[in-house]
Parts: C-alpha cells; structure tokens; sequence
C-alpha cells in the first residue's frame, strides 16, 4: 500500500496507507486527517479539499488537467500556489509511494 | 465558495469597475418600448449600471437615453416638458434634444452660441423586438444590434415582460444556471401551470429527481445540460445556454412557447429581470398571452403602473404556510418568478459568497463566475473583446431531448441549440 503524508500547518505530518486508485482526499478523509474536508465528495466543485503537493512529486503528478479544478482554485481557494492541486483530483498510484503534501491552515 | 475580492469584481458593476467595464460592452435592455408608447409621451427615470439617466422619445419619433441631471444646476429632466423635438427642464427652461445635445438656453440672446457648447452624457436607444436596447460602452465599438431570437421573430410569436429584483444581478443570474433547484422549489409549477404542464418530458422530470449536469463551453457562453433517465437506454437531457453576460433560456416543454431572461443591473443592489416568452414558429394564442400577462409561467404579476412584483419582500411575497404544508407550493409561494424572486432576495442584496459551499450540481455556477472573471481581465488587461458581443453568439436555443445512454450531449444537441429561423424547437 502506497503512504500518503499530510502536512499540516502546524507541521504535525499524518502518514497514511492509501488504497491504489482511490483520490487523495478520500485516503485523507478515511482516515481523519485534519484540515482535508471534501465537502463535495470529490466533484472538484467545492474547494475544501485543497493540498500543496510537495516537490519531488508535484512533478509526477502533475498541475490541474480537470478545466473545473482549474476554475475552482482560481476562484476558491485562499491561497493558491504553483503546486496547489484538489486532492480530490489526485488518484493514489504505487508510483506516487510516500507522496507529501502539506495542507493549509484553511479550507474554504 | 469565492474569494472576496472576486465577489466584489464580479458584483460591482458601476462606472470604472473591471465589471462595469465588461457590460459596457454589450447592448443591453434599458426598458420595454411599452414604456415610452408614443411621440412627446412621459419621460422614463432609467438607471442602469449605477447610471441615473432618462429615456424619451421626441416628437419625431427617435428614441433618447441622456443623463436625468440637467447642465443648468442638476435638476432632474423627469419633470421637464417633452415637447417639440426635446425635453425642456421645468426649471429655467433649458432644452434638449435625443443626443443629450443643448438646443436653447432662454437666458441667453440668441445670436451667442451659449448652448452649443452644452451636451449632456447620451447613450443610442434602439428599438429591438420588444426592447429598447442601450449600448453604454465605447462608441467607436459599438457593436451590431443584437440577434436573439425572442427579439427577431414576427411581433405574434413573442412576449416580454419585466420585473424588479431586489438584489445584485449574479445571484439572480445565478438562480438561472442552477436548473438543480426546479426540481424542489418550482416542482409544484409542473403540474399545475398552464405554461408548463402536460409534456412527456415532465414525467421524466418528475421521475428523476437527481439530475446529473454536465457542463460545455460554446463561443458565447456555456451549455448547461441536465440528464435524467428516460424510457430503457435512454436519458432525457435538458439543456440551458447562458450566453454573457447574462442571457439564459429555460429549456421547452411540449410545444409550449419557449421562455428566458436577461438580467439587468440597475446597480449593486438590484437589478431587472426581462423575461420573454416566444414560439419559433407559430403566433402566441390569446390562451398563451392571457395566461403570461396574468403572471403564469416565468412572468410576474406587478403593481399596476410599476414593474415591482405584487409579491414582494415588503409583504414576504404572499407567503402561504397552508399551500405549503398542502405540497401546491414546496415553498408556499405562488408562481415561478416570485419562487425564485423571494430566494435570491432572501440572501441579502449582495450575497457573502465566501459562505457558502458549493457541491456538484453548482458546476454551472462555478464556470459562468470562471468566464465573466477571465473575460473581466482580459478585456482590461489586453482588450480583447468578451464572448456575447458578436451578435453571431446570440442565435441560440434551449433544447430538450431524449438521447441513447451512448451519446454525449454536445453531439446529440448540436443542430437543436442553434437557432434556425422557421425551424421549431427541439422538445419532448
Ligand atoms: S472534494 Fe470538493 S473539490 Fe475536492
Ligand atoms: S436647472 Fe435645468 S434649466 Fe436650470
Ligand atoms: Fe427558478
């Protein structure tokens, strides 16, 4: 099983075994992870969900390829970086093993 | 949820906004021409875009939209006198004419040339359809006239009336991309109105009850589609383009005419709603018009004289808990325009859009906010011009249809939402 860890603001980092296909943000909300909601269900409509993907894998997985995820951290989110990502957006692949993210200190 | 400052970008529409900017682009509804009936009639106060004007139509029969405040020392022209070929302010008498331009001064001899050089602000007021039409924007791009089909069909195939809405214009725009919410607060219209009830489609509408929508873009707009099952290996879409800024048509049911809106802003806090109703083929009968002027449909019924709904937030828009709790009305509030009225009022004048929480049938919402920002900018950044000013972008149409599961609906709709002079509408 690949390990997802999240990072909070607070630096507390919660490691997390992920299922291979299942989104980020579902491995996130499983396993209560804080500061990840996912309020839509994983529609990229809501923006809750929001991540940054640490490097060296915001180059595996790559910038937002939905338009609507696009949309929505243009619009929604407070805070958006170059490796801001909707985890709900991130499908969990072996490759992507140990993937980082670090979580803001608010969602939407 | 939405960013604060893209709230207020998108909200605020006056003079030297980056969205002020963007609608100043287009032509828009600044009254119905029942509102100025005759040669030298009743001048009418229009304010439009945080813009305090007056439309009057001389006794030449051209139509005149210039500032309401006059050159002399600011009193409104509303009460002037509109008389041989200009309006005369009932104060000190000085007169205009249709291009806001000053013809006399009393005060003044005659052989001094006092008032050539006094024009006020003036906009061209061109009668479209039902609509007189204004254009506030650059008048070295004024655009063509618009071709929307309710405004370009024989007078006896269409309708138009108007209502005042007590908010800013997104929200009510809004209201109009969101087709997710029909199935709740207007479900009891599907039944009972005249102007909706007895198409198949209904029974799809009814049997379904949620929809998944899907989303396209188009060159003017988008393509909001709404998918519910059918018979076996089908499904029933309903499909809403919005054309920007703010046009939308509401998709038909059986043969009835086919209705929409344009939104308006009158400013930050309100704004009109036009809402037509017309048939692509065939004259509106006396049943169709008698039951639109009444109120039925998407119309209103208003005040006499006025274009304030009878329901309205000062009378918590004649409520009815017993209808209500009796499931005529889900929300105890008669007929479609004021259901929706009395909601997007109930958000406050400019809804705090950093509230609220979105989920997956506001995909529609999330895309319309996504284009009019990136028009915004990029019609201030680089000057490109918005989609929905070239009038090519307005011949479009609502459509319901019944496709097989396998067809996507850009394909299976891409004759139907285009419209087709003496071609019916597309509708099931
Ligand atoms: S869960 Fe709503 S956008 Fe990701
Ligand atoms: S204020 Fe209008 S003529 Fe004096
Ligand atoms: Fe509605």
């Amino acid at each position: 099983m690949p390990k997802v860890v999240y990072v909070g603001s607070d630096g507390v980092a919660s490691a997390v075994d992920a299922v291979v296909g299942e989104s980020v943000m579902v491995a996130a909300t499983k396993n209560g992870v804080p500061g990840i909601v996912g309020e839509c269900g994983g529609n990229a409509s809501c923006g809750t969900c929001h991540v940054w993907v640490r490097a060296p894998y915001f180059e595996q997985v790559g910038p937002p390829g939905e338009d609507l995820e696009e949309d929505l951290l243009d619009l929604g989110v407070s805070d958006r970086r170059c490796n801001s990502r909707l985890s709900c957006q991130i499908q969990v692949t072996d490759d992507l093993d140990g993937l980082t993210v670090d979580v803001p200190a608010e969602q939407p | 949820m939405l960013r604060t400052e893209i709230n207020e970008l998108l909200t605020q529409t006056g003079p030297g906004t980056r969205m002020g900017d963007l609608f100043r682009q287009y032509w828009m509804p600044a009254l119905l021409a029942e509102e100025l009936p005759e040669n030298d009639c009743a001048p009418v106060r229009v304010k439009i875009l945080s813009e305090r004007l007056l439309a009057f139509r001389d006794s030449d029969g051209r139509y005149g939209l210039i500032d309401e405040f006059c050159a002399h020392r600011g009193v409104s022209l509303w009460f002037g006198r509109n008389e041989e070929s200009g309006i005369r302010c009932a104060y000190h008498g000085w007169k205009y004419d249709v291009t806001g331009q000053c013809v006399e001064v009393p005060s003044e001899p005659e052989t001094g040339n006092f008032c050539a050089n006094v024009k006020l602000r003036a906009y061209p007021l061109v009668k479209v359809g039902d609509i007189l039409w204004t254009y506030l924007g650059d008048p070295a791009q004024q655009p063509p006239l618009p071709e929307f089909e309710f405004v370009r069909v024989p007078d006896e195939q269409t309708y138009t009336s108007k209502r005042w809405q007590e908010c800013n214009w997104l929200q009510a725009l809004e209201g109009g991309i969101d087709s997710s919410h029909v199935t709740f607060l207007h479900s009891g219209q599907l039944n009972s109105d005249p102007l909706f009830k007895g198409s198949k489609g209904n029974d799809y509408n009814k049997g379904d009850l949620k929809p998944f929508f899907e989303v396209a873009d188009t060159d003017g707009g988008l393509l909001i589609a709404a998918r519910r099952n059918a018979e076996e290996g089908e499904y029933y879409w309903r499909v809403t383009p919005w054309v920007m800024p703010s046009f939308t048509m509401v998709p038909p049911r059986g043969d009835h005419p086919v209705h929409g809106h344009i939104w308006v802003p009158i400013d930050d806090e309100n704004c009109w709603v036009y809402t037509f109703d017309y048939h692509p083929v065939r004259p509106l009968t006396d049943d169709e018009l008698s039951h639109m002027h009444a109120g039925y449909g998407v119309h209103s019924e208003n005040v006499p004289g006025t274009y304030r709904p009878m329901a309205n937030k000062d009378n918590d828009y004649l409520m009815d808990r017993e209808a209500q709790r009796r499931g005529e009305q889900f929300s105890g509030v008669k007929g479609i325009a004021i259901q929706d009225a009395s909601l997007q009022e109930s958000m406050g004048p400019i809804v705090d859009r950093t509230k609220e929480r979105l989920v997956a049938t506001d995909t529609g919402i999330i895309k319309a906010r996504q284009k009019l920002r990136k028009a915004a900018l990029a019609l201030a950044e680089q000057g490109v011009t918005p989609p929905g000013v070239d009038p090519e972008h307005h011949r479009v149409r609502s459509a319901a249809i019944v496709l097989p599961h396998e067809q996507p609906f850009q394909e299976g709709v891409a004759e139907a939402v285009v419209a087709r002079p003496g071609v019916a509408q597309t509708t099931v």
